[in-house]
């Protein structure tokens, strides 16, 4: 069920609830994700403070962001960083693959990058005759089984324990097992290897500091530190939201991202990278090269509403609280960004026509508000996209129906009337077979509560 | 090429920003400070790094305490970070030494500052890593490790490090030391 489209999310989404072993796993992942989430969001006290502070910064930020992508350039050059600009995944994909062909590389790690994953660079790294391999343990897996990722902090969530050993048996040559640390070290043996052989260090960002030019990046295993640290050439990818303003700014937020995203309260390891190494003798890259990439984000910031995405700090936790995404899970949404995020990111970066079921793809019950770190508005999103794809006016027996609604509801006599009509009608006409068909229409009562109350 | 890009970019960003009509602004509150119940940061360090599967040993003798841990793990090819193998032969150690600039109470964080600490690499890639901090470095919020780490011109590479490296990729089951060390013994040197 690999790489669908989301043109057919409808399709999809019925595939995916008839697969028993995919909603067992998002069960027990998006439960296990949600209380940990819970439970350290109430272990602070400040934090509906906090969730209000990131939004305020992100919104300081959009709304001057030419002026702190210029100051982030500015600082992080002068401390031996090279920043390219990229207007489209093409761009942004040609630059990079420049990037490595000129200094004759081969081998590419990679750390967990979404805004990759949004280019399909390993494509055109593959294309470009280079051996990418991803070194996140769950990218890792879906790599070796050419799957997208299904979650974005879990990738490889909809995947069992056996199904991942029987790949790595397979791919890997590992014996036989399903045992966790047995896989693990397989993985950390194999991906020494080739860390121990890069050339070029292919990492993501999530917050470029305008005030220093540093780029920080937060992960758990470890293999960002080897990626940004083993090869000669690192390569940081990042859309142009990511930037805040200020150093003091990383509080708010290495507060929020963890806990919203694992329930941690920090993760492992955070690496903080402002330009190359000081001294020849030192550890690092020799160069570090930063790609800003637009790829349609400069047009979200013409709306408050649509503005309102550029704020997302990809922590997950409206996948975790979602009711569509905890049955049909990631896959089904045919986008790097899946659940309610993606359902409002996907068409602006895709173009509506492309996804236009996504912001279908929820009952707006708001869990999804709840609980984002930033408050973003989902909801309000979904239903603004909704407007962009409905024409303005519905069809003409919509019209009409409406119209005669209007009249109904404002004449007390018409209003008894269509009670009374209703009641039989209900019993001989199906009445809108596209709500019916997934639930039922409750009978409407014998008696109405005016009859009921003229009788008191 | 690149340089259209830019303005190409830029102009854009100015242009939608331009046609966006006012927007209401999220009312900054300041963020209360979270009032530790503890006054003992050493003490709520330890019991950080604990929570994290991480061991920690406080003491004035760390030269003494460092030795007794290698003896225990019977490690016979040691790397530190003042005194570091090649980036390539790094693979192939026991044990990482290294020290750490800072640490933060609150959540049993290392803070490891390229200035002082080139060589962080012996901090994640040998299966075990020791570190060794001063008392007197220990601050209690994170907040306050961000504002020591400004107080001069920024390092090129600052690593904070919180317990050992860990996974839980494969049916969300915890896996301890994937890329990078198993365990982490962190020794506090209370005479500093």
């Amino acid at each position: 069920m690999n790489h669908l489209s989301s043109e057919t999310f409808k399709e999809n989404a019925r595939a995916a609830l008839a697969d028993v072993q995919l909603r067992g796993a998002l069960k027990n992942a998006t439960s296990l994700f949600g209380e940990r989430r819970r439970q350290a969001a109430a272990g602070l006290p400040n934090w509906e403070d906090l969730r209000s502070q990131a939004r305020a910064i992100k919104d300081e930020v959009l709304l001057h962001l030419d002026r702190y992508l210029e100051e982030f350039v500015a600082n992080a050059e002068s401390r031996g960083a090279k920043v390219h600009w990229a207007r489209d995944a093409a761009e942004a994909n040609s630059i990079i693959c420049g990037l490595a062909t000129e200094r004759a590389a081969r081998i590419v790690v990679k750390s967990k990058s979404m805004t990759t994953e949004e280019t399909h660079l390993n494509n055109a790294l593959e294309a470009a005759g280079m051996q990418v391999v991803e070194t996140d343990l769950g990218e890792y897996i879906i790599q070796l089984a050419n799957e997208p990722p299904s979650h974005i902090i879990a990738p490889a969530i909809h995947k069992t324990r056996r199904q991942i050993g029987e790949l790595f048996t397979a791919e890997l040559g590992m014996a036989p097992t399903d045992d966790v640390d047995q896989m693990t070290s397989t993985a950390r043996m194999k991906l020494r290897d080739r860390f121990a052989a890069a050339d070029v260090g292919i990492s993501g960002v999530n917050f470029a500091i305008a005030e220093t030019g540093t780029i920080v990046i937060v992960e758990n295993e470890g293999n960002i530190r080897l990626t940004t640290s083993l090869p000669r050439l690192h390569i940081a990818v990042m859309g142009i939201e990511k930037v805040i303003p200020r150093f003091s700014d990383l509080d708010v937020f290495l507060k929020l991202l963890p806990r919203s995203g694992t329930g941690q309260r920090l993760t492992t390891y955070q690496s903080f990278i402002t330009g190359t190494k000081r001294a020849p003798q030192d550890e690092g890259p020799d160069e570090l090269h930063i790609v800003l990439l637009d790829n349609g984000r400069s047009r979200m910031l013409a709306h408050p509403v649509t503005r309102q995405s550029l704020a997302c700090i990809r922590c997950g936790a409206c996948l975790n609280a979602c009711p569509v995404y905890q049955q049909v899970g990631g896959h089904a949404y045919g986008s790097v960004y899946p659940g309610p995020i993606g359902a409002v990111i996907t068409p602006q970066l895709m173009g509506i026509a492309k996804a236009a079921q996504l912001p279908y793809a929820s009952s707006l019950c708001g869990a999804c508000r709840e609980v984002c770190p930033v408050k973003i508005d989902i909801p309000q999103l979904l239903l603004h996209l909704r407007g962009e794809i409905s024409p303005r006016k519905g069809s003409a027996a919509e019209r009409l129906a409406f119209k005669i609604w209007a009249r109904v509801m404002t004449s007390p006599s018409l209003y008894k009337l269509s009670s009374v009509a209703g009641r039989i009608l209900q019993r001989v006409m199906p009445i809108s077979r596209a709500w019916t068909s997934g639930r039922d229409l409750r009978p409407i009562e014998s008696k109405s509560f005016h009859e009921l109350w003229s009788n008191e | 090429m690149n340089n259209s890009a830019r303005e190409s970019i830029l102009g854009s960003i100015r242009t939608h920003l331009a046609a966006s009509p006012p927007v209401d602004n999220y009312p900054v509150n300041p963020a209360n400070p979270v009032i530790l119940s503890k006054t003992d940061p050493v003490n709520q360090f330890k019991e950080s790094v604990e929570a994290v599967s991480g061991h920690c040993i406080i003491t004035t003798n760390a030269t003494n305490v460092l030795d007794q841990i290698l003896a225990d793990l019977n490690a016979k090819r040691i790397a530190y970070s003042d005194n570091p193998p090649n980036a390539h032969d790094i693979f192939h150690f026991d044990v990482g030494v290294s020290t750490a600039q800072a640490a933060i109470a609150e959540t049993g964080t290392l803070v490891l500052d390229s200035s002082c600490e080139r060589h962080r690499l012996v901090s994640l890639v040998p299966p075990v890593h020791i570190a060794i901090v001063n008392a007197s470095a220990i601050v209690e919020t994170l907040d306050d490790a961000l504002a020591l780490l400004q107080q001069k011109e920024i390092s090129s590479a600052i690593t904070f490090i919180t317990g050992p490296s860990r996974t839980a990729d494969i049916e969300l089951t915890l896996a301890i030391g994937v890329h990078g060390p198993q365990e982490l013994y962190v020794i506090v040197d209370g005479s500093k």
